[in-house]
């Protein structure tokens, strides 16, 4: 085992892992950054979506050793304060239920709202088809993906992703 | 769904609420959440009085209620809160939810989290219980004043004022005197019209944690030493390990130990006593744990195992054998369940005679936090960490495999990533306390999803004929619905059929009673597949068969659904919502969700070519449901549902916007199932793994769905199960209109609607 480096909500780390290890189990039990969700294992679910360079990335395949060397964000590290315009739009639609799939559906929220900020109803589909609710939150995570970037889109327009 | 009903013991109404002091001034009410006269647990009998909630009010104005109940998406703690604040006038802000710690001296009583139970059965308890607290903080207020009580009030906010005078004072302040007062005999609970919070869209008090990362589930759980542990599982079900190797397993880096986890024999999940020769039964099926210092130590350890499996005596089942059994069974006779007249002279004395058989598949739960649990066994105790809505059976279960007390079993409840039925099983729970045991350490157990969708408790697959018989006047005057199917709960392991105590009849009910003549029947495989509750359970399989032959004897008579629905559903008829504790059905609320989704869906306009609406709704759990789908059919047979109207009348709404939420969840799960799932089995194992080949619904999956809610006074309803059942009926009902063909059996067969 080799000490990897990775940068993680800006801060860097070293961790002592086989190669082959993915992201999310050391993002879990390494890092202790548990807010990022095992689903599937197979990048079918995207509970486990965080940003690698601000692409949304599935952590559960992605090896620690593709990603050495990068910034990686999770959910703890998508705001300071916790009320990035997508988890303030997610708190105002009340989308969760059990609330588990929501991490992942908000980090790829936010991945997509970076690029594109007037997504339409098939650019949402496109960006959360990869993902799975199983409480059923789907009309209200779209609604809260419109509201982000509506009524929110001063604070998401040049903010990115703050730290 | 019918289940814990266990053993019950009466609890005499004085002892519903006690007051204490909490610390050295609070104010502290305990009280049973839950039917106060049916608090579960032999030993409360024996004790006296077991609170199962408390409500804690301190000196600095917060107020803690202390909650038996699982936090599993459904809002509980939410609309508990706002129950208790509604009658304590109480400063919503200062309010916290704490969830209670399951011991299995029973402290907290039943904690059982199911059955869409939890507003039903703390609606009447948490209102006397805060508005006995509130009385009593009144008449400390009265007193501290020396003011009579009748010319105090509380306004709200925690605060009460004595308008005479113009003083007023906050909760706080009283809580030492109020704890030293008689609790009194009789309270006066609010007229609805005087609601402030119950009845409105209060947001989540839990939701801010999940949207930054800090919700805690049962996954997230790390306590100091504690390794990590997957298990390797016999693959036939009802198989056992034979030998293993474990030296390549050790090798791999982070791997402490490889340990053999015995089958075991678990007691029933409710504490309910099963009739000798009962004929079912719960497993652990046993496996080898791999225990390491991370999870993918432990994946990776486990693929290095060599395990030769004794592969038991599921080994030679199918899902064709199954569904031939099946089909075989319901030709004859079965089980007589319920009769009404006498059904088989009037069919074959019918005009017109109407057949269907209808098959359902076995299908998983796949909650989307995995089952886990962390255990740690040590010096004769035990305490777990988990994700469960059964903490009793769990403990019942862990004294039992462990050989220790019931009074050495701590269960921390963690917040659980779905449950639906899956953590009512308490399996996960007993294999970690195993592990821990063997290892001398805390280790959390994590299944991978292909353990999860391997080894669930699946809701039963079913197949169902139904006969129904129109006279010459063109009326219905015979119903005959025979089901074949496995039992809800358990394995079969040989014996006599278990009595089926209503857990395989509920949804069945909305022509019974409303036909004069009327015979439910059933057949029972014997199958070593596990299976279990479901979210909604047996309305789940008779609702699609009885929802969707209604429309096809419609069809037969020539007369529109929704207005054959009509004429069942008329004053005079009585229909049963089902067996089990179904409270009884009240026939003007039934009709008028569904009147009132067809005017809100805009029934009988008419609709582009390829598309079509579909009517079917419930009475169960307290509430009336009715849903009208709209669908549109493609070409090649694809099926897309656009639309989706609900009707529901639930009694008292505690919060609206939460009931919306059960409605849009409850419908994807039962869409989900309608349009994709099924797990098959192929030489006792199960043939599904993960999401790519036990498919979930996705965002464009999702039609629009409206709810409309029936505004009423009448006691809250359940809401988590009755959004589930009818919307595969009233897609399959949809379908036939937009195509004039009939689809039987689920997950939908679309092939079959593509145009050549």
């Amino acid at each position: 085992m080799d000490a990897i480096s990775i940068t993680v909500n800006g801060k860097a780390q070293s961790v002592e892992v086989t190669p082959d290890t993915p992201l999310l189990w050391v993002l879990r039990d390494t890092l202790g950054l548990t807010g990022t969700k095992f689903g599937c294992g197979m990048a079918l679910c995207g509970a486990c979506t965080v940003h690698v360079d601000g692409e949304a990335t599935r952590s559960c395949t992605t090896r620690i050793s593709a990603v050495a060397g990068r910034n990686i964000t999770t959910i703890e590290g998508l705001s300071a304060d916790g009320r990035h315009p997508v988890q303030a739009a997610w708190l105002d639609q009340q989308v969760a239920q059990c609330g588990y799939c929501q991490v992942g559906m908000i980090m790829t929220t936010a991945a997509l709202l970076a690029k594109n900020p007037k997504p339409s109803d098939a650019d949402i589909d496109d960006a959360l088809g990869g993902h799975i609710c199983r409480c059923g939150t789907y009309q209200r995570i779209r609604a809260a993906v419109h509201e982000a970037a509506t009524k929110h889109t001063a604070q998401l327009t040049g903010a990115g992703e703050t730290r | 769904m019918s289940a814990g009903a266990g053993k019950l013991a009466r609890v005499s109404r004085r002892d519903f609420l006690k007051v204490g002091v909490a610390g050295s001034t609070s104010l502290l009410i305990g009280f049973y959440w839950g039917d106060q006269s049916q608090a579960r647990a032999s030993a409360d009998a024996a004790k006296g009085f077991a609170p199962n909630a408390y409500i804690e009010i301190h000196p600095n104005g917060e107020i803690r209620l202390i909650a038996a109940r699982s936090e599993m998406g459904q809002g509980v703690r939410t609309s508990m809160t706002m129950i208790l604040a509604e009658e304590l006038d109480a400063d919503w802000s200062k309010i916290k939810v704490e969830q209670a710690v399951a011991t299995s001296e029973l402290k907290y009583g039943d904690m059982t989290t199911g059955g869409s139970e939890s507003v039903r059965s703390s609606w009447d308890p948490l209102r006397k219980a805060g508005a006995t607290a509130r009385d009593m903080l009144i008449t400390a207020a009265a007193q501290t004043w020396g003011v009579p009580a009748s010319e105090c009030s509380a306004i709200g906010g925690s605060v009460i004022e004595h308008k005479k005078s113009s003083r007023r004072i906050e909760y706080g302040a009283l809580v030492g005197k109020a704890a030293a007062l008689p609790v009194p005999k009789d309270v006066t609970l609010k007229d609805a019209k005087d609601y402030r919070i119950i009845g409105t869209a209060k947001p989540r008090v839990d939701g801010r944690p999940i949207v930054i990362g800090e919700a805690h589930y049962g996954i997230d759980t790390k306590v100091p030493g504690m390794l990590y542990a997957v298990v390797a599982r016999p693959p036939v079900f009802g198989g056992r390990v034979k030998k293993f190797d474990a030296e390549k397993a050790q090798a791999v880096p982070g791997v402490k130990k490889v340990i053999e986890v015995q089958a075991v024999e678990m007691p029933p999940l409710f504490g309910e006593e099963r009739p000798a020769n009962s004929g079912h039964q719960h497993y652990l099926w046993g496996g080898v744990a791999v225990v390491a210092d991370s999870t993918w130590q432990a994946i990776a350890g486990r693929k290095a195992l060599s395990i030769d499996w004794d592969p038991g005596a599921g080994a030679e089942e199918s899902s064709e054998k199954q569904r031939a059994a099946c089909a075989e069974m319901v030709k004859g006779s079965g089980k007589e369940l319920r009769k009404i007249g006498d059904p088989a002279k009037a069919f074959d004395g019918a005009a017109k005679k109407i057949e269907a058989e209808y098959e359902l598949p076995f299908v998983a739960h796949t909650t989307m936090e995995p089952p886990n649990c962390t255990a740690y066994v040590h010096d004769g105790k035990c305490e777990v960490w988990a994700p469960t809505q059964n903490s009793g059976g769990m403990a019942t279960a862990l004294a039992s495999a462990l050989g220790i007390p019931a009074s050495a079993i701590t269960i921390h409840i963690t917040l659980l990533g779905g449950g639906f039925g899956r953590r009512l099983n308490i399996d996960y729970g007993v294999e970690a306390a195993l592990i821990s045991k063997a290892a001398g350490a805390p280790v959390k157990v994590i299944w991978t999803r292909e353990d999860d969708v391997r080894h669930d408790f699946y809701r039963p697959m079913s197949h169902h004929r139904l006969r129904a018989g129109v006279d010459a006047q063109n009326q219905v005057t015979a119903w005959m619905h025979h089901i074949a199917a496995p039992t809800t709960d358990g394995v079969y392991v040989g014996g006599d059929v278990p009595d089926t105590g209503g857990t395989e009849l509920a949804g069945t009910g909305l022509p019974s009673g409303t036909v004069p003549n009327y015979l439910l029947e059933a057949s029972f495989l014997h199958t070593a597949v596990p299976r279990g509750y479901w979210r909604g359970v047996d309305t789940t399989w008779n609702q699609f068969a009885v929802q969707s032959f209604i429309d096809e004897v419609a069809a037969s008579m020539g007369k529109d659904p929704l207005e054959l629905r009509r004429e069942l559903i008329a004053a005079k008829t009585k229909p049963e919502a089902g067996g089990g504790d179904q409270p009884p059905v009240d026939v003007a609320r039934l009709r008028h969700v569904l009147d009132l989704a067809a005017e809100k869906s805009g029934w009988g306009t008419p609709l582009p070519k390829g598309r079509g609406r579909g009517i079917a709704g419930i009475a169960g759990w307290g509430t009336y449901l009715m849903y009208v789908a709209e669908v549109t059919v493609a070409n090649d047979g694809g099926v897309k549902v656009d639309r989706v109207v609900c009707a529901i009348d639930c009694g008292q709404v505690i919060n609206p916007d939460m009931v919306k939420a059960q409605v849009e969840g409850g419908l994807v799960f039962g869409l989900t199932a309608a349009l994709f799932d099924e797990i098959t089995i192929a030489g006792g194992q199960t043939q599904q793994s993960n999401f790519n080949n036990y498919p979930m619904m996705r965002i464009n999956d999702m039609p629009r769905v409206e709810v409309h809610i029936v505004p009423s006074h009448e006691s809250p309803g359940g809401c988590g199960e009755p959004p589930v059942p009818s919307i595969a009926p009233a897609v399959a009902n949809a379908i036939f209109a937009a195509t004039g063909k009939r689809l039987r059996r689920l997950p939908f067969q679309t092939q079959e609607l593509a145009k050549a």
